[in-house]
């Protein structure tokens, strides 16, 4: 089933005295339960695409569709209502909430989704339990290393239990081994809950292990490699 | 979880937030001690005006107020007075002649107002009697009348105990008439214009000199159990005293409602000014909170928290770190007020000037509950109002910054 599809997707920033172009004109889709990785040159688009993809930047031109909705067309208000119920994000700089510990991270989102204590508890004990972090679930994020925020970031994503996750560059602060554990739990998650995942990156180790390899340049799709 | 998150975010910068509730503790605690200081000064003045001076309610012939004419005289004062002193809710009554006479002593002379007074009756009514710094109350009985006059006349006129005045006066047949008093007691209260120019003789002594009409007084005084309760009580003694006219220690000196009134104006024009200083304190320390937490804004956006919910936490913040400033200095202040509540402050330096306009050189703080409240509510009201430009710069931001590298 086709849960993402993008349509001539343009995103032109204009602060500069020269416009920049820095997604041109991309046309992709995306199924459930694909591992995809966008790789590309510095500077050729890969956050701003998956910006745009996200929610969080609106496009210059172009759709983009999610599960049958065009998000273009969304208020502000409901496109953040539209990202908690449907997207995960995990971000480079794992971005965590740093007042609070690793399970309050984690129930955040399902707080904001109006999910009861209950549940919530239950559910993020199970997902940091998931991403190997089950004795560390009251430390504040100062208490763990990168690979382990991730991690916890990994678990918040999929809290809110999203159609796909989107994660920008998310191994960039990781050294090799975090990142390799990393990525292990993001395979797992897809192989066994058929988790949607759409990753940039520069590592070629990353790029290795992903299902699908979407090369950017200049913003444009230069090539896209599916492999099994 | 929003309130734990904007209570956590308030102990990020411990420092910095220290620092912003030291400040606000201090102007709190200024504030609060301030206005329980004039508020005690304020209920000191009443407190001796209505003990010592005019009582709750009086009773005049209309228009007796205004002219001072002796001829304006209650009738049937013993029967009145009784019928009022046997309402449930008074504590007692005293009934009053009144004179404007010329005082003629050995250093000097001077103007003033005579009252008779019947001492046991009066006794009941004011503490007069009780502020008795030389001699005696209007008790000992030589052969010429007693007279009690106050200290500050006494010094003018050089006066002791023993001291014989002349006093001169109109009287009911409009003759001249020229009475003999000795001086029996000296006072003093806290009012030294009250103590230069009101003199107490025995009733029938100034009934005798007047020439007045047995069963005649100028002024009934009437004691409550409750000062505040004197409106309230008006009418049933209204209907007791007929004609003439009855009226409240508010209705007598309205200067003393309108110190009230116009100090607790005072007193909030200050509290606003301290708040007002205090909140480009709170809007700064929120602005860097803000621009500080550009990306992790981002991210709540990001991840579904949508502007309503930011800008609550922001005002959250603000408050919660104006409220914990706000809680400590009246709770400071409340413990010095506490203190200074049974142990007076004296303003011996300046308490010459003081007491020209009637106020105590020893002044008891007062706070009431509602003065906190009230400040309560506006240090709430400044921690939302200094929080609403920062969040509105968060709500400016963009999800995107939480994905913005460098
Ligand atoms: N907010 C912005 N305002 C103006 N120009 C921007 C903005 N964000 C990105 N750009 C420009 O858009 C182009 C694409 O940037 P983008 O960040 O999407 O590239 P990228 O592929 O993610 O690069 P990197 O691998 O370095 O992260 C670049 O030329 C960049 O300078
Ligand atoms: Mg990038």
């Amino acid at each position: 089933m086709k849960i993402i599809e993008i349509k001539n997707l343009k995103k032109t920033y204009e602060d500069n005295s020269v416009p920049v172009h820095a997604v041109n004109g991309v046309d992709l889709s995306i199924e459930e339960g694909e591992f995809t990785a966008i790789v590309g040159p510095s500077g050729s688009g890969k956050t701003t695409l998956l910006n745009v993809v996200g929610g969080l930047d609106d496009a210059t031109e172009g759709t983009v569709i999610i599960d049958g909705m065009e998000i273009n067309t969304l208020s502000s208000r409901k496109l953040t209502d539209f990202r908690m119920f449907n997207i995960g994000f995990v971000f480079q700089a794992y971005n965590l909430i740093p007042v609070f510990t690793a399970k309050e991270n984690v129930e955040f989102v399902m707080h904001l989704q109006g999910a009861k204590k209950a549940h919530r508890e239950a559910r993020s004990t199970e997902l940091l339990k998931a991403v190997g972090l089950g004795e560390m679930m009251d430390r504040r994020p100062s208490k763990l290393s990168g690979g382990q925020q991730q991690r916890v970031a990994v678990a918040r994503a999929l809290a809110s239990k999203p159609k796909f996750v989107l994660a920008d560059e998310p191994t960039a602060n990781l050294d090799s081994k975090s990142t390799e554990n990393l990525l292990d739990i993001m395979e797992q998650l897809n192989k066994n809950e058929n988790i949607t995942f759409i990753f940039s990156t520069h590592d070629q180790r990353v790029v290795n292990k992903a299902r699908r390899v979407v090369t950017l340049e200049d913003g444009k799709v230069k090539s896209d490699e599916k492999r099994e | 979880m929003i309130w734990s998150i904007a209570w956590r975010n308030v102990w990020r910068n411990k420092l910095r937030s220290l620092v912003m509730i030291a400040a606000i503790a201090l102007g709190l605690f200024a504030g609060v001690f301030t206005m329980a200081f004039m508020q005690g000064a304020v209920d000191a003045r009443i407190e001796s005006a209505t003990k010592t001076e005019l009582a709750h309610l009086q009773v005049h012939a209309p228009e007796f107020l205004v002219n001072n004419d002796i001829a304006l005289k209650i009738d049937n004062a013993d029967e009145i007075l009784g019928n009022i002193a046997a309402l449930d809710s008074v504590v007692a009554a005293s009934q009053r002649l009144i004179a404007e006479p010329f005082i003629m002593a050995a250093h000097g002379t001077g103007g003033g107002k005579l009252i008779g007074v019947v001492p046991e009756q009066e006794k009941k009514v004011t503490d007069i009697w009780e502020k008795i710094v030389d001699g005696a109350y209007l008790e000992h009985d030589s052969r010429m009348p007693p007279v009690v006059v106050g200290e500050k006349l006494a010094k003018r006129l050089r006066l002791k105990v023993g001291t014989r005045i002349n006093v001169q006066m109109v009287d009911r047949h409009g003759n001249l008439s020229v009475k003999g008093y000795r001086v029996s007691g000296i006072y003093r209260t806290t009012n030294t214009s009250y103590d230069e120019s009101t003199l107490f003789v025995k009733f029938k002594d100034l009934q005798a000199q007047l020439g007045m009409e047995e069963n005649s007084a100028h002024e009934i005084a009437i004691l409550l159990e409750n000062g505040d309760e004197a409106s309230a009580v008006k009418p049933s003694i209204q209907k007791v005293a007929g004609n003439y006219e009855v009226q409240t220690w508010k209705e007598i000196s309205p200067e003393m409602s309108l110190l009230t009134d116009s100090m607790d104006q005072y007193m909030y024009v200050f509290i606003l000014i301290i708040l007002l200083a205090l909140c480009f304190g709170i809007i700064n320390t929120m602005l860097m909170a803000v621009l500080e937490r550009v990306k992790e804004i981002g991210m709540l956006m990001a991840v579904g928290m949508n502007r309503r919910r930011i800008f609550f936490m922001i005002i959250l913040e603000s408050v919660l770190l104006t409220v914990s400033g706000g809680i400590l200095g009246m709770l400071i202040g409340s413990v010095v007020t506490k203190f200074f509540e049974t142990r007076p402050i004296n303003l011996a330096m300046f308490a010459q000037g003081l007491e020209e306009y009637g106020f105590a050189s020893q002044i008891y703080t007062s706070l009431r509950g509602e003065t906190l409240i009230t400040i309560g509510i506006l240090v709430i009201i400044t921690g939302v109002l200094s929080a609403v430009w920062p969040a509105r710069k968060a709500l400016k931001l963009n999800p995107a910054e939480a994905t913005r590298t460098e």
